[in-house]
């Protein structure tokens, strides 16, 4: 037993001396019913098990990861990057984001990231809709989409699954670094699934879930899309959705072309690109996946300048 | 009926490395050593059914096999006994050999046998449509159950062995659960004996059990498993790698296969010893052997003694002129390949280690390694001794291509772009972690089995308490490092 408790104090000791696994910053739902996270936080994001990717982030006074503070005004050109955990760049230094690679291409422009693991066009209108004033001095929005999954919903409401993440118990769990660790390299998955055999041992299951037709799922998505879109606006003329056309599909892009949507498609610089532009064990953009996009996005806005 | 298409090996499974597993043996554990303490028959029956239990999840309609084959040889064994005549005790002992490899012939050669059939009718021109193919799975362990109870069988018509009389301690002995799928093959004169006997608790038995528990753990999580999908990717891609991405495909999985097996078959022997049981050593360090003589008294130790007992002896052994010896060197080992699985890469494997065998029987020097180890009373090997390891090591690696490779024109290929020409490119991890830290783990890995050669029964045998804990910590930090819940758990030698 002695040996037990002091293996599991030494190896507390290890994972936090060698920072082997993540901070979590904390999150919470403001005033106005918009999930961030607590402002004001610094840690380390680590990615892949032995320390494989290792960064740093910061979250400013605003609630998301960025090197710089958000205060847009009538006199400078800035640029709002809205999205998942892509834009949120918890993966990469938080001086080294998709913001910063845009704004080293673009002279006099400031750059915003309004990442946030998990955002889907719900949760982005939302927020563009409800910091509006804010919004509206920004001169171009960016507004990252993935269609299957980012358009499963036509109102927006505060996710309570991720809102859990904060109750006493997962903070207190937190508060072990080892157990992090072990959550992190999925050592509890098979405990996980022992527990659902478990349960699910005397339940029947009913076979009554309507296998909804890929067509039909496309449908609901651009109907959602739509309702989203009147619900809390979408300004045409400032906002660019930034899309990967292989996972999109066409019947989607046809709307968008139809209905005046601008989007920019990362898919044929990233599907060019000779090296890799993900992290491998983690699917989200590695550095020259982010220059590729930022390349992008900055290019479209030079046009635009341009104009 | 038992039909199916699918793979034998599964997640589903209650493997040593499964979270069900440790449920499950803590559960079986407290009740043999604190509710049936003093009942023996009590005790065997508990195994018997925790067996039953540990096999059944993975499939329960194969425990008629093992159901039947019990039968079968407690009822020979009961047979033999009882005659005094020659012929009709070996009648009895074909009846047990029939049919236990009937079982194996049907369950696991038969595809291989219509197969190869077939091939020879194509061979020579003549086109045969199978319609005689049976689409059965193979049950997990058969191999090793059958060979256990045949040894059983064998053992009383040798007279080494009396009898039991008691079915369900000779069940539990057949099904016993830390060696039913994958070994130590056990002769019924060693565990059988254990298992009619009052087993007692000792608390240091207990404690090497659970440290040969922690070792096997960490061989297959560690070692096994995280280098698993590196050589999965040099096999399966060996036609686009450049030779030095082969050599340390082949290399690896040198690794990869003594992990899995010596990890499961210490996890087995811990196991067992955690119930009052020893099992027989599976695995002495063969890495260090230094002819091929010396790594077959190392590697997979129970079924080349199970070979030798009862196949290479009765068939004469050495003790004849020297062509009759090569040819029983020859049977051996093609039969050895063969029990591996019904393909022909495992009878060239076999054919192989045979080749590499018989200069070192002509030579005299089969045995001359056979109680002593690698730099037996110094610190550091000589520069022969070295060599020797090296080239042994080089010679088993070679002949595991054919062991790897799903085909026989698969392992002439990959052996093919070895030899012409080389080639050198630098290798990158499919799932992109950094390939120095294998380089690392399989060096640090070496090193310290070299340290521990001397007793492969006790991998932390250190007498201060402090270096002890301090190597219980790094293994158990090994394995956090180098757990990957995407990568495949199962056993390697659970296919045979």
């Amino acid at each position: 037993m002695l040996y037990a408790f002091l293996m599991v104090f030494c190896l507390e000791l290890i994972v936090r001396l060698f920072h082997l696994t993540k901070d979590y910053p904390v999150r919470y739902v403001d005033e106005f019913g918009v999930e961030k996270w607590v402002p004001n936080q610094k840690g380390f994001a680590v990615t892949g098990i032995r320390r494989q990717n290792f960064s740093e982030y910061r979250i400013n006074n605003s609630g998301y990861n960025s090197y710089r503070e958000f205060s847009p005004t009538q006199d400078q050109v800035e640029i709002a990057l809205v999205g998942d955990s892509f834009i949120e760049g918890f993966h990469q230094h938080y001086a080294n984001s998709i913001g910063k690679k845009i704004e080293n291409r673009l002279k006099d422009v400031d750059v915003y990231e309004y990442g946030y693991a998990g955002y889907d066009l719900a949760d982005q209108l939302h927020m563009i809709n409800i910091y509006k004033n804010t919004f509206d001095l920004i001169d171009y929005v960016v507004l990252g989409l993935k269609f299957e999954n980012d358009l499963t919903r036509g109102t927006y409401t505060v996710l309570q699954d991720r809102m859990k993440l904060e109750t006493p118990l997962y903070k207190i769990l937190r508060q072990s670094k080892l157990l992090v660790y072990l959550q992190n390299i999925g050592a509890f998955d098979s405990s996980k699934r022992l527990l659902f055999k478990i349960t699910s041992l005397n339940k029947k299951y009913n076979s009554t879930s309507k296998n909804i037709s890929e067509e039909a799922l496309h449908q609901q998505y651009i109907q959602n899309f739509e309702s989203l879109v009147s619900n809390y606006g979408f300004d045409k003329s400032r906002f660019t959705l930034l899309l990967d056309s292989a996972h999109t599909p066409q019947v989607f892009l046809n709307y968008l072309d139809k209905n005046g949507f601008k989007y920019l498609d990362f898919s044929p610089p990233l599907t060019a690109s000779k090296t890799s532009t993900n992290l491998i064990y983690d699917m989200h953009w590695n550095n020259h996946g982010r220059t590729l996009i930022a390349k992008l996005i900055a290019d479209s806005i030079a046009n635009n300048l341009e104009k | 009926m038992l039909i199916t298409n699918s793979y034998p090996i599964t997640n589903n499974y209650m493997v040593f490395n499964s979270l069900e597993f440790f449920v499950f043996l803590p559960i079986v554990f407290v009740l043999y050593w604190f509710v049936f303490k003093n009942h023996l028959k009590a005790q065997n029956i508990l195994i018997l059914i925790a067996s039953y239990v540990f096999y059944g999840m993975w499939d329960w309609r194969f425990l008629s096999l093992i159901l039947l084959s019990t039968i079968v040889d407690y009822y020979v064994g009961l047979k033999i006994h009882a005659t005094t005549a020659a012929d009709q005790r070996k009648h009895w002992l074909w009846v047990s050999v029939i049919f236990n490899v009937g079982l194996l012939g049907c369950f696991k050669y038969y595809n291989f046998f219509v197969d190869s059939w077939i091939d020879m009718f194509v061979f020579f021109g003549y086109e045969l449509k199978s319609t005689w193919m049976l689409s059965v799975i193979l049950p997990i362990g058969i191999s090793f159950y059958t060979f256990q109870t045949m040894s059983y069988s064998f053992d009383v018509f040798y007279k080494k062995l009396k009898p039991t009389t008691d079915f369900l301690s000779f069940a539990a002995f057949v099904s016993f659960f830390p060696q039913l799928v994958a070994g130590p093959i056990e002769r019924a004169s060693n565990l059988m004996s254990q298992i009619l006997n009052k087993r007692t608790f000792h608390y240091n038995q207990i404690v090497s059990g659970l440290q040969l528990i922690l070792w096997g753990l960490f061989k297959k999580i560690v070692i096994a498993d995280s280098i698993g999908p590196i050589v999965d990717d040099i096999f399966t891609n060996y036609a686009t790698h450049a030779t030095s991405t082969l050599i340390l495909g082949v290399t690896l999985f040198s690794f990869q296969v003594y992990g899995d097996f010596s990890g499961y078959s210490d996890i087995a022997i811990g196991t067992s010893k955690l119930f009052g049981i020893e099992l027989m050593s599976n695995f002495k360090f063969p890495n260090f052997s230094r002819n091929i003589a010396e790594y077959w008294q190392r590697w997979h130790i129970s079924l080349s003694t199970w070979f030798r007992h009862y196949i290479y002896i009765p068939l004469g052994g050495s003790r004849g002129s020297k062509l009759k010896s090569i040819r029983n060197i020859c049977i051996i080992f093609l039969v050895s390949g063969f029990w591996h699985g019904a393909n022909w890469t495992f009878i060239f494997w076999g054919a192989f280690h045979a080749l590499a065998f018989i200069p070192v029987f002509l030579m005299g020097r089969n045995a001359i390694y056979k109680d002593t180890v690698i730099a037996q009373h110094t610190m550091f090997p000589s520069f022969t001794e070295l060599g020797q390891v090296l080239l042994t090591f080089v010679i088993v690696t070679f002949s595991r291509i054919f062991f790897r490779s799903e085909s026989i024109a698969d392992a002439f290929g990959f052996i093919n772009r070895l030899c012409f020409p080389f080639t050198y490119e630098p290798y990158y991890h499919p799932m992109g972690y950094r390939m120095i830290d294998y380089y690392i783990l399989i060096t640090l890995f070496v090193l310290y089995e070299y340290i521990i050669r001397k007793n492969e029964r006790s991998p932390f045998m250190f007498k201060s308490k402090v270096v002890r804990f301090v190597m219980y910590t790094i293994v158990v930090l090994c394995m956090l490092l180098f757990y990957d819940s995407n990568i495949d758990r199962s056993f390697i030698y659970f296919q045979f």
